[in-house]
């Protein structure tokens, strides 16, 4: 825990001194990486606390970012819209997830599929509303009672901070008694509904509490890049972020926003040389999977265990991923 | 809505239900016999199409276009889960993510070589012709690819419950540490299921190309749509994807002309309904 706690500190200086040697251009890109940090880190909630695999969480980081677009000409107060956003995404999630988390674990990943491409449908045939294929402008300006926020260090402090309240939030979820029912359930399903849990509600509490952080993100990317179009509720998107998750490491809280930082910075850098990028995204996964052993956060703890040679099984450290879920029938 | 239009609906709903179905078969088997969601599935129909497209360019008969493409395809696959999937046996995770990063690869190499620009294919010269009974007007090649179809069902209704390797995939299906325990060779048996998914979603691609024609984001498109089928079919079942897919086809075709900007809506409502009835899907075992 106090090691935690010196990490924690440690980027607190970092976050607080990059704006000082960052160019613009940096600043711009750290704002978006917090921001899908955010959403990649609710992604790696479901997939590495509750064992839920969605490609559909896209759906709901668009349900965020259409809200701001949407309703910001008609609601000028961001903290009502950034509710409003936590709120909608929150209660899809609640009403679709009841129905999903039915499923097993290939259903689900195919169901929230359709669902997020629902979404993309919508977002792209409701033309009058959405501007369809062509996007809509966000005339949105990020007011937080301390006047619009404009400038690229405003923006990249609210994310920053945004970030920060996030990691805070899941940490307390994680060690609360809840998220520790909602691991077990992920480990041991039939062990936990024998032990007396309603598995299906701490499950949909997962879900919905997962889906409402996606629609936060989104609200801030709505904020961030005031422009939205129906591709970030595509399942590519979704795809790419759970690319965000595998590549940090599934089954811890940091590993997934390291993803994040890593995917959009290696995005950015080779769109700048071709752009044909998605083949060497798409290389990089494949080769990842291929040879990678469970993410970056897992690659420190193995070289932490070579380093310091310690007693200590350095298994311990990766084992989430590997534990297989017994499968069970509704 | 008049009996004419309504009659060409209902054959081109069917005929849709058709490239659905040959997609959907082998999305299903391979799901039901390796565990794993394909998510290249949808840039493998893709590729067939655009393949059988160059090979028409280059003066092949529409037949011979539709024959190298499929059995292209095919090799690919065998490639694809030779070279790829085989190294990560069992982790089936990873063998998803695995299928995504290659839909990424080969969607983007496909708009590299064949461009963003929307292509079309033309109707074999053969099937270029309609018939009318009374006020009804049926074009010949919708009819060819419904009957296509139907054969393709009654070819694997025949093969998987009378055969020997249909029984094997039928036992795959159902338990597949027991088959290999038995001494059949599980590698070769997922090569092959592989492989024809693989040519199936070429023939559905190629098939479908006088139809749908040929746009970037086509792929997602068909993948969403056959997965949709696969739920509400039921896992590893060629009888669940085939009812499921006319479904489908039926209701995505009449939902666009009653209420064109809803179609995906009510498409995705059916699935829900039938998750709720049914979890396992309408055809699917209680084991899932």
């Amino acid at each position: 825990m106090k090691k935690n706690i010196l990490i924690f500190i440690v980027f607190l200086l970092i976050a607080f001194v990059l704006p000082f040697v960052l160019s613009v251009y940096g600043i711009d890109l750290v704002s978006e990486i917090f921001i899908m940090a955010i959403f990649a880190m609710s992604l790696g909630l479901i997939m590495g606390y509750a064992g839920m695999v969605s490609l559909g969480h896209a759906g709901f980081f668009g349900i965020g970012a259409y809200t701001v677009a949407l309703l910001g000409p008609h609601i000028p107060n961001s903290y009502l819209l950034l509710f409003f956003s936590i709120c909608l995404s929150g209660l899809l999630a609640l009403v679709t997830g009841a129905i999903f988390i039915r499923t097993s674990k290939f259903y689900f990943l195919m169901i929230t599929l359709a669902f997020g491409q629902l979404l993309f449908a919508l977002a792209w045939q409701l033309k009058q509303w959405t501007g369809g294929a062509d996007g809509m402008k966000v005339s949105a300006p990020l007011n937080l009672g301390f006047g619009e926020i404009v400038s690229p260090i405003g923006i990249y402090s609210v994310m920053a901070a945004a970030f920060i309240i996030v990691y805070l939030l899941l940490r307390f979820f994680v060690e609360s008694p809840v998220g520790k029912i909602v691991k077990g359930i992920m480990e041991n399903e039939a062990r936990m509904s024998a032990l007396g849990y309603d598995v299906r509600i701490y499950k949909l509490l997962t879900y919905t509490f997962s889906g409402a952080l996606a629609g936060f993100a989104g609200s801030l990317y709505g904020f961030y890049n005031l422009f939205v179009s129906p591709d970030v509720s595509s399942w590519m998107f979704s795809g790419q972020v759970m690319m965000m998750v595998i590549i940090g490491g599934v089954g811890t809280l940091i590993g997934p926003a390291i993803g994040a930082g890593l995917f959009i910075f290696l995005q950015n850098f080779i769109s700048t040389y071709t752009e044909r990028w998605p083949i060497i995204m798409g290389a990089l996964l494949v080769i990842l999977v291929l040879v990678g052993k469970g993410g970056i956060i897992h690659w420190f703890a193995l070289l932490k265990s070579k380093i310091f040679y310690k007693k200590r099984k350095n298994s311990d450290d990766y084992a989430p991923q590997h534990v297989e879920k017994e499968e069970v029938v509704n | 809505m008049s009996l004419s239009i309504f009659s060409v609906q209902l054959l081109t709903g069917l005929a849709y239900g058709m490239l659905y179905f040959m997609i959907a078969a082998g999305l299903t088997i391979i799901l039901g016999v390796m565990n794993i969601v394909n998510l290249a599935h949808g840039t493998l129909f893709l590729l067939g199409s655009y393949m059988a497209f160059t090979f028409m360019n280059q003066q092949f008969s529409f037949w011979i276009a539709l024959l190298l493409s499929v059995a292209v395809t095919a090799v690919i696959g065998i490639i694809i889960e030779k070279l790829f999937i085989r190294q990560i046996y069992g982790k089936e995770l990873e063998q998803v993510l695995l299928t995504f990063g290659l839909a990424f690869v080969i969607a983007d190499t496909a708009k590299w070589i064949w461009g963003t620009e929307p292509q079309t294919m033309a109707v074999p010269a053969l099937l270029d012709s309609s018939i009318s009974i009374g006020p009804m007007v049926f074009p010949f090649y919708r009819l060819f690819v419904v009957l296509i179809g139907c054969l393709l069902a009654l070819l694997l209704w025949y093969f998987e419950s009378k055969t020997r390797i249909g029984a094997i995939i039928r036992a795959g299906v159902d338990d597949r540490a027991m088959v290999s325990a038995l001494g059949i060779n599980v590698g070769v048996v997922f090569t092959g299921v592989f492989a024809f998914g693989a040519g199936l979603a070429a023939l559905s691609g190629v098939l479908g190309g006088p139809l749908i024609g040929m746009y970037t984001g086509m792929e997602s498109d068909i993948l969403v749509t056959s997965l949709i089928v696969v739920v509400i079919g039921g896992l590893g079942s060629w009888k669940g994807s085939f009812i499921g897919a006319i479904l489908i086809g039926l209701i995505e075709t009449f939902g666009k002309i009653w209420f064109p900007s809803l179609s995906m809506l009510i498409v995705f409502l059916l699935m829900v309904v039938v998750l709720i009835i049914r979890p396992q899907g309408l055809f699917g075992r209680e084991v899932a």
